[in-house]
């Protein structure tokens, strides 16, 4: 059961607002986790960053936007990835394929007619049908 | 303060049982009435604040505390005194103006209810007057679930993920 309110608004919500709202929210989870594993404090991390710890303050908690420079500076001193872009090769794929088929001439109305020649009649002129066995 | 409803909001996130606030006599519950309203207002930031409560928190996270922002108040009249922690959700982002108040049931991380809130509009949360009035009410709200909690009139069904009423009733009046 879902709050119909709430199953109404998220139907009207953009594909981007829900993906941008996860992958923030993964990377503010994350930047936590390794502050807490590494053991930093924000001023030990703002001494790392040769910012102010207040500066700091403001990138964890939310009043400044990240950035991809920011995130960088982050991942350097953390030594850990903070967001992962998956990476693919290039890859071109050839298909080669043959088919073998036997033509057989037709015979109609006493005249023969090469099945190729009837291929090259327009298509509104009625044609023999082609045989391919 | 007068009789109120804890009710299911959303059950069907993966990680979290989401519970509201319904007063006695109201069509709304406090959390519904919160987002038809911010919805008529910004519909990009409720968007945003209600995809953070399903998705990010009810589905891949749970609720943990890098998406509350937390104020402790004292809870003085309870028999033993204890501590009620009512959080504040919202998007660490800049300039984010919603703030929807909630509280973690036992500070557990499945069990939460979620109340009103409102725009931040001034410098601070008390400066938003509005805002500051949904806090006020919010920590009403959470006392007297704490206090139903400790004296046993509301149980936590483990198994279920959900509260019950002290005789194993769904329905729980406050």
């Amino acid at each position: 059961m879902r709050s119909k309110v709430a199953q109404k608004i998220l139907d009207e919500t953009p594909k981007d607002v829900r993906i941008f709202v996860r992958k923030y929210g993964d990377i503010v989870v994350r930047i936590n986790q390794l502050l807490r594993e590494k053991g930093f404090t924000q001023k030990e991390l703002a001494d790392k960053l040769e910012k102010r710890p207040s500066e700091i303050s403001k990138w964890l908690g939310g009043e400044h936007n990240f950035t991809l420079r920011s995130l960088s500076k982050l991942e350097a001193e953390l030594g850990e990835e903070i967001i992962y872009v998956p990476k693919r090769e290039s890859f071109h794929v050839q298909v080669t394929a043959s088919i073998k088929a036997t033509v057989k001439r037709r015979r109609y109305a006493g005249n023969q007619i090469e099945f190729d020649h009837a291929l090259k009649r327009k298509e509104s002129t009625p044609s023999p049908i082609p045989m391919i066995a | 303060m007068s009789t109120f409803e804890l009710e299911i909001w959303d059950d069907e996130a993966e990680k979290v049982t989401f519970y509201t606030v319904r007063w006695e006599d109201a069509s709304q519950s406090e959390t519904d009435k919160f987002f038809e309203t911010q919805n008529n207002i910004d519909a990009n930031a409720t968007q945003t604040l209600l995809s953070l409560i399903l998705d990010t928190i009810g589905t891949d996270y749970g609720a943990i505390g890098d998406f509350f922002n937390r104020f402790e108040e004292n809870v003085t009249a309870l028999p033993p005194q204890g501590r009620v922690v009512v959080g504040e959700l919202m998007l660490r982002y800049p300039n984010f103006p919603l703030r929807l108040y909630a509280l973690r049931i036992k500070n557990r991380e499945d069990l939460v209810v979620l109340f009103n809130g409102g725009r931040k509009t001034g410098g601070t949360n008390m400066e938003s007057e509005s805002l500051n009035m949904k806090f006020i009410e919010a920590k009403e709200f959470a006392k007297k679930i704490d206090q139903a909690l400790q004296d046993g009139s509301i149980v936590i069904d483990e198994e279920a993920r959900m509260l019950r009423s002290y005789n194993g009733s769904k329905e729980i009046m406050l």
